[in-house]
């Protein structure tokens, strides 16, 4: 063992990366990993501000400020929940700032302090081996074709199937959205989890179809050949728009502001279409159905807020979980 | 004290603390180190659960969720779920684990320390890879159901999967424990009790198998830690079948927006006042007798011929081994060689593109391989020596409050990873250190010593515990001093338990998920962090393919530093 010692040590200096460094910039960001790495690189190479990246899951990412309170870190955060950014900034937490580069986006994804990064919109994701027909609208699903084949996010983990679930409350109204879901149930839906977790059966074929995926994943799958197919509902579906914020405790505001310039340049938007996202900016070009081609449920999200744990636990007992 | 010569009785006699000299400053210094490791954020975490705006530095509302949160209907129960789970896991891994250690030890199976090799394996697959590996294998149109036209989801997603797979991921433990154990006790007082004409089978149940209570006990406790703590499989099976435990209600309470962490801090506590009732059930065991049965230098032991018996016992070790290694290895390794998931295993479907995109080191493969296993190194050897010197200190010195040392030093283990992260974040991300080391490195080797600190601790007082006193005394009889007698006397007889321990702690933190998640700094990744938002973002290809490379990496490490040192160490028997 203790001719051990020195070897191992040794591999521990090597392999331990120094300190992080105290001039770059910090950013927080949930979703795609590669989108935040390619918008770091590119904005460094541009500005050669250095830029620091923790990139997770929105709930990670809000965890980590909320046990950060006292000594915040985080100079810019992206999450893919608008929520969220609202309640940090009720919280007086957000550093006022609009960005010259954010003109072309619309008035509804942008506040005085936070704005788009991109936007994701809710779908249905079949799988095309499977033994079902493709499904048009959500209330296909409840159907006995497609018994015990669908599974869902749980909205209580993916603030994006919350977000359908308040849309269909504003759509159908209250008694028929907990019907619909009753009958998904009684249809042997399964809730595993949040979004990846619903849609990794679905790719193997275990079951067919999501009920709510949220879709730039899954375009992105598909492209890689995954033999699925995203379609979005004739009835109507909602936006997930992923809100940039600064962070009024940022000691780099300045540098800070530059970034989220930067990602809505030109640029940074193109680099967030080649995620399947729609880009914020209405003048980028989207590889994908962009907000003025799907058809849009519209949400008073701040009445459903109000009311989110009503809504989980109503969720709950329609569909058992 | 060198004249104490009643040394028979030395459990029963500890030896007091002499006042200045370098055991007393090394074990004052220990002391120091745990309580700066362990203790902190535990406090931390308890002034949470206490104060629910601790986190933003207010102390008004005290005690305010403790009622609402405990009469909650539903914590009943997840209470209950959680200690189903714990027994049943613990069972099954003593009626799975033992039967293995003991023959491994006390028989010549045939591939003797290649199986010690090849169930370390079972360390080096994340939790929740393997769940999601057995859901892989095991779900309608999975793999097995590709290749023989077999599924059987019911059972995976049912409370009996949710055990066998909790089960095949933590009987190692077990399994080492009592083989090391068994190996060290078996030989002398196994041949003793035979030569006073007991049959080998009189002498194990007799002499071996009681005298490895502590050890047995000792892993049987850390088994149901890590079960009742463990988040991967719960989450990942659970979820289906509607199974749910109180890691996964703290969890949820982190992981969902709006964040909980006053509410999650008081169900850690749930769990940690339930791990106590099992360290304390665990401690009443092994200290109500004395376990000494190293009184000299050990012996190798004899080894049982099996004889006809060698191929039933060989096809035991085999599919244990096949249903623990072989089963999710392959389901790793069957998606990261297929290009799409849809596609399936056909000829057609092969692909290397999730290894192309591994080594061109998108989002920093190889870094995040390199930072996880320095950084799970650098938590073996810190783990080993703090674990040896507090296992020494809670067996041999009389000093007060080395029950709360005890229980300190094993806390850790059923303390939810990202509750000893959150409780980390609290105590080290406060601008009053005069060293900040809040988003460094440091915070994940804090974390993963925290964490894993139990077991070097475990098993180095089990070791202690059956290591009689006067093998010391003999020694200072001799002049030797703390230092000398640590390292010629207690250290190599220590070695084999330590070593061991200190080869989990490496293969448990090099691939340890949820503190790392919450505590990496911002641009640093290790391997499991890689994983994860490889499947989260959509990619399981190469999730799996990134989980294999580290798979190989460090059971690599492993058996060449077996080879490497053969003589040295026990594994290779």
């Amino acid at each position: 063992m203790f001719t051990l010692k020195p070897l191992a040590l040794g591999v521990c200096l090597f392999a331990l990366p120094g300190l992080a460094s105290a001039n770059a910039l910090t950013v927080y960001s949930a979703g795609p990993g590669a989108l935040i790495e390619n918008l770091a690189d590119d904005f460094t190479q541009e500005t050669g501000i250095e830029v620091n990246v923790f990139q997770s899951t929105t709930g990670q990412v809000m965890a980590r400020l909320e046990s950060e309170q006292s000594n915040p870190l985080a100079d810019v955060v992206i999450s893919a929940s608008w929520d969220s950014a609202k309640s940090l900034h009720e919280e007086g937490l957000l550093h006022e700032y609009r960005s010259p580069n954010a003109e072309t986006v619309p008035d509804f994804l942008k506040t005085d302090h936070y704005v788009a990064q991109g936007v994701s919109a809710l779908a249905l994701v079949w799988n095309r081996n499977s033994d079902v027909p493709q499904p048009a609208d959500w209330s296909d699903l409840t159907e006995t074709a497609y018994k015990d084949q669908v599974t869902m996010p749980d909205p209580a983990q993916s603030g994006a199937a919350f977000e359908l679930i308040t849309g269909l409350l504003t759509a159908m109204g209250e008694e028929t959205t907990w019907q619909l879901m009753e009958d998904l149930a009684d249809n042997g839906m399964i809730v595993p989890g949040p979004n990846a977790r619903a849609l990794n059966p679905v790719l193997q074929g275990a079951k067919s179809v999501v009920f709510g995926a949220v879709d730039y994943i899954s375009l992105g799958q598909q492209a890689e050949g995954e033999a699925i197919e995203v379609v979005f509902p004739e009835s109507g579906t909602v936006i997930a728009p992923r809100p940039m914020m600064i962070l009024a405790s940022t000691s780099m505001p300045d540098e800070a502001e530059q970034f989220m310039d930067f990602v809505l340049s030109e640029q940074g938007q193109a680099r967030v279409a080649e995620r399947f996202l729609m880009p914020s900016r209405t003048d980028i070009k989207a590889l994908r159905p962009t907000i003025e081609e799907l058809t849009l449920i519209e949400v008073d999200s701040e009445a459903m807020n109000a009311q989110r744990e009503a809504i989980i636990n109503h969720f709950r007992e329609a569909t058992g979980i | 004290m060198f004249t104490r010569l009643n040394l028979r009785f030395p459990q029963r006699f500890p030896q007091r603390l002499p006042r200045i000299t370098g055991a007393g400053v090394i074990m004052l210094l220990t002391a120091a180190a745990l309580l700066l490791l362990v203790g902190l954020p535990l406090l931390y975490v308890l002034l949470q659960a206490i104060f629910p705006g601790w986190s933003r530095g207010e102390l008004s509302g005290a005690f305010g969720l403790f009622v609402p949160l405990l009469s909650d209907p539903e914590l009943l129960e997840l209470l209950g779920n959680t200690l189903r789970l714990g027994i049943a896991v613990v069972m099954v891994c003593a009626l799975l684990a033992i039967p293995l250690g003991a023959l491994r030890a006390l028989t010549r199976v045939p591939g003797g320390g290649v199986w010690d090799l090849i169930f370390l394996i079972p360390f080096m697959i994340p939790p929740y890879i393997a769940a999601l590996s057995w859901m892989l294998t095991l779900q309608p149109r999975g793999y097995a159901e590709q290749l023989s036209g077999v599924s059987a989801s019911a059972f995976l997603f049912s409370f009996s999967g949710i055990v066998f797979v909790m089960v095949l991921n933590v009987f190692p433990v077990v399994y080492f424990a009592v083989s090391r154990t068994m190996m060290s006790v078996g030989g002398r007082y196994a041949a003793a009790a035979r030569v006073s004409g007991a049959s080998a089978w009189r002498a194990f149940w007799r002499i071996t198998l009681p005298l490895s209570t502590p050890g047995i006990a000792a892993s049987l406790l850390l088994v149901f830690a890590l079960t009742i703590e463990e988040f991967g499989t719960p989450a990942t099976l659970g979820a289906q079948s509607g199974y749910k435990v109180l890691v996964t209600g703290i969890h949820e309470r982190f992981a969902d927006w709006p964040i909980d962490i006053p509410g999650a801090a008081v169900l850690s506590l749930l769990l940690v006042m339930l791990a106590m009732a099992a360290f304390y059930l665990q401690h009443w065991l092994v200290t109500r007798r004395s376990f000494v049965s190293q009184t000299g230098k050990p012996a190798a032991v004899e080894r049982i011929e099996l004889g006809h018996w060698r191929w039933p016992v060989l096809g035991f070790f085999s599919l244990v081994a096949l249903a623990a290694v072989a089963v999710p290895i392959f389901a790793v390794l069957a998606t990261a060689f297929t290009g799409t998931l849809s596609g399936g295993i056909t000829w057609n479907n092969l692909s290397l593109r999730h290894f192309e995109a591994l080594f061109a080191n998108r989002g920093g493969a190889l870094q995040a391989l390199s930072t996880s296993l320095g950084l799970a190194t650098a938590a073996a050897l810190l783990t080993g020596v703090l674990g040896a010197l507090v296992g020494y200190l809670v067996v041999r010195a009389s000093i007060r409050g080395k029950g709360l040392l005890d229980l300190l030093s094993l806390l850790p283990n059923t303390m939810p990873g990202i509750v000893v992260a959150v409780g980390l974040i609290l105590a080290w991300n406060q601008s009053w250190w005069p060293i900040q080391i809040y988003n460094t490195g440091a915070m994940l080797l804090l974390a993963y010593a925290c964490l894993l600190l139990p077991y070097p601790v475990r098993y180095a007082s089990a070791a202690f515990r059956q290591m009689g006193e006067s093998l010391e005394e003999a020694a200072r009889v001799c002049g030797a001093g703390f230092f000398t007698t640590f390292r010629r006397i207690l250290l190599p007889s220590l070695a084999p338990s330590l070593i061991v321990s200190m080869l989990l702690v490496f293969a448990i933190a090099s691939r340890e998920l949820v503190a790392s998640l919450m505590v990496a700094p911002a641009g640093m990744r290790t391997v499991s962090t890689f994983v994860f938002g490889q499947f989260e973002q959509g990619s399981p290809g190469v999730g799996m393919a990134m989980s294999a490379v580290a798979i190989f990496t460090t059971t690599a490490l492993l058996v060449a530093l077996t080879v490497f040192s053969r003589k040295r160490l026990p594994i290779a028997g």
